[in-house]
């Protein structure tokens, strides 16, 4: 053989994968697993934000009314949240801080720092489990709306899966599980005490609320029955459901009871009165997985003690008049008083009665690992207004989380979506996790 | 006389096959409890490798009990800490830390992306989920043929290659009812855990859905524990960490 064919035999033995070589080879270090008393994590976000302002909404008119040639806004927002815990036999502690910073060139920066959770735990028993302090109690099965979450702060249907705040209680979970169809029962009371400094914002001042939930595994469907009395809110009762119907479909409810619900309704001339009545809420959904990895969540979503139309229409009727008067006087005294009004419960995220939510996700389209794109509908089913959020999710870089999406609203005047400030908003959310 | 013959033949072809069914079964049996005690706990690593080489590793504990209890919490990456994954039976939950609350989760659905589906990572006994409809013998292994037990069974039919000699897999056809493969499992590297748990150390998995790209799971660590019932639901799902 020649010294060149020689070269190229080598080279081909080379290049040809030897049976050790093809199988490959994985590492599980065993020092990642080892478990310490103490941790600690974090999570950083970056998200800038554009809005398109609709000059004719009437909440544009009420935000906007001394700044009315604007039709963008830009924000910077930064979200820093940490949290650690230590572990001691039955004991733990838990602290979860989060700071969010905001700039924009109407309200310029601002900075608001809390702790969303910081409780401490003992579990003497796995059957046994007592809390005190700042916690989250997340009760209900909706994913967009939780009418049964009654010792919880509302969710944003925008962003259901966002971190929340907590309220300060005292809290325990006790368990027993059972052979048959009944698989498991668990006890959860909660205490709320509203006083000086603390939950404030939750209801009347001066009062302890009392809150438990029963929860049940029975027939292979959670089952939960849950009341809050008190003082400090009115009374509630609610029950809710979940089952799974097949290997790629859910179904969900939620049912709630408010005695002696209030709130505050305009007449066409803008008198405002309270009125008092015991309201019905309540949900049903579902989630089914498509054979081409297709998820769809549908919610329907109804409140007894929202506004109807005719309400929200007078409200806005108020807050134009307003406008008017103050394009034409310079007094600001009715924008004033519909400023107060939306606070009690007109600028809430869903102030009306019906609402309906689709939300679909394809995962991994294209052959793209960790890719999800997926549109997001929510239409008020009272007046046909609707908002729709076209979103981008990538989560293939280790640690890291990056979503693009749009929110686009549309609807008649005087309608719930067609009144809001913005016709549009696109948003970029950067985020690490450490 | 030709009615005896009738009848030892009828028998002599009659019962290989019988046999070879209830054999099946004890086989499937004896595979479930090679691959792992009825109650244990265990650490697994999860590796998506996509066609281009990239990796995305999860670090998982998971306790299992009896035939249909089995509950994962995620250890990393930081992303996915906390993250606790329960299945009873046929019932299966996901609690996200942040989210709060445990929501119900499909079994074919992924809380992981790649290969791997919930079914895959909330495993229980094989036996539990499905009934062996054939048993032969090729290529000097055992092919035993499953078929699910109830529709909401991930995959409609198994094939099993079983090592003979250690009764345990070498490899499981996942199959949808019109017997299209849905993804292989191939078990690699048996390895002694000690306390008796010899089994496979490592699971490659891949799918003609997802053409170039594999997932891996790694065993670590897997030793026979105990737990009470109450480990087991909702209510213990935020606190399954505590029991490493």
């Amino acid at each position: 053989m020649s010294r060149s064919g020689w070269i190229i035999g080598v080279l081909l033995l080379c290049l040809l994968p030897s049976p050790a070589a093809a199988e490959e080879s994985y590492v599980f270090d065993l020092s990642e697993i080892e478990k310490k008393p103490y941790h600690f994590s974090g999570y950083l976000e970056a998200k800038p934000v554009v809005y398109g302002l609709d000059d004719r909404a009437a909440f544009y008119q009420l935000r906007f009314f001394n700044d009315s040639h604007r039709r963008t806004v830009w924000e910077a927002n930064g979200r820093v949240r940490l949290e650690g815990g230590y572990e001691k036999g039955p004991a733990r502690i838990f602290a979860r801080l989060n700071t969010d910073l905001q700039y924009n060139d109407k309200i310029h920066a601002s900075e608001k720092t809390t702790f969303y959770e910081a409780y401490a735990s003992v579990k003497p028993l796995p059957s046994l489990k007592i809390d005190a302090g700042k916690k989250t109690m997340k009760w209900g099965k909706g994913y967009a709306w939780n009418p049964v979450a009654f010792l919880d702060r509302p969710k944003n249907p925008d962003d259901p899966e966002q971190a929340m705040e907590g309220y300060i209680v005292a809290t325990a979970d006790v368990i027993r599980s059972f052979d048959g169809p009944l698989k498991t029962v668990s006890f959860t009371p909660a205490f709320l005490p509203v006083c000086n400094h603390v939950n404030t914002d939750f209801g009347n001042a001066d009062t302890l609320t009392f809150a438990g939930r029963l929860y049940f595994l029975l027939f292979d469907t959670d089952v939960d029955f849950m009341f809050m009395t008190g003082g400090s809110r009115p009374d509630r009762y609610g029950v809710d459901f979940s089952r799974n119907v097949g290997s790629n479909f859910e179904i969900h409810g939620e049912y709630a009871w408010l005695k002696s619900s209030r709130k505050i309704v305009l007449d066409p001339s803008g008198t405002a009165r309270r009125v008092e009545t015991d309201a019905h809420r309540f949900l049903i959904g579902l989630r089914y997985l498509a054979s081409f990895e297709l998820t769809t969540i549908v919610e329907f979503y109804h409140a007894g003690d929202g506004f109807t139309s005719d309400e929200m229409e007078n409200f806005f009727h108020l807050i134009h008049r307003g406008y008017g008067a103050y394009r034409a006087t310079g007094n600001p005294a009715g924008l004033g008083r519909a400023a107060q009004l939306a606070e009690s419960g007109y600028a809430r995220p869903n102030p009306m009665r019906n609402y309906l939510y689709v939300r679909l996700i394809q995962k991994d389209p294209f052959d793209i690992l960790y890719f999800s794109p997926s549109l997001t509908c929510m239409i008020n089913t009272d007046d046909l207004s609707v908002s729709v959020m076209p979103e981008l999710l990538y989560t293939g870089i280790a640690n890291m989380e990056l979503r693009l999406r749009a929110s686009v609203l549309a609807g008649a005047r005087d309608t719930d979506f067609g009144e809001k400030q913005n016709d549009y908003r696109i948003e970029l959310r950067a985020g690490i996790y450490f | 006389m030709l009615k005896i013959v009738h009848f030892v033949l009828a028998v002599i072809l009659v019962f290989p096959v019988h046999a070879l069914a209830l054999d099946g079964a004890k086989l499937l049996r004896e595979m479930d409890r090679n691959l792992s005690p009825e109650s244990y706990e265990s650490y697994r690593k999860l590796i998506n490798i996509e066609p281009n080489g990239r990796k995305k590793e999860f670090t998982l504990f998971t306790v299992k009990k009896g035939l249909d209890k089995v509950a994962s919490v995620f250890l990393a990456p930081a992303s996915e800490k906390g993250r606790s994954t329960l299945r009873l039976g046929e019932n299966m939950w996901l609690n996200i830390p942040n989210v709060g609350k445990p929501i119900r989760i499909t079994s074919l659905q992924s809380v992981v992306g790649g290969v791997f589906n919930n079914a895959d990572i909330l495993q229980l006994d094989y036996a539990v989920e499905y009934d062996v409809t054939g048993v032969r013998e090729e290529k000097g292994e055992l092919l035993l043929h499953l078929k699910a037990k109830t529709k909401n069974v991930a995959y409609d039919r198994l094939k099993i290659r079983l090592d003979r000699n250690r009764t345990l897999p070498t490899s499981i056809e996942c199959l949808t009812e019109a017997n299209m493969v849905i993804k292989t499992l191939y078990f690699k590297n048996v390895r002694d855990f000690g306390g008796g748990i010899v089994r496979p150390e490592v699971i490659e998995t891949d799918s003609p859905l997802y053409k170039g790209y594999k997932s891996v799971m790694i065993m670590a660590k897997i030793k026979k524990r105990t737990f009470k019932d109450e480990v087991f639901t909702l209510t213990f799902m935020p606190n399954l960490a505590s029991l490493r």
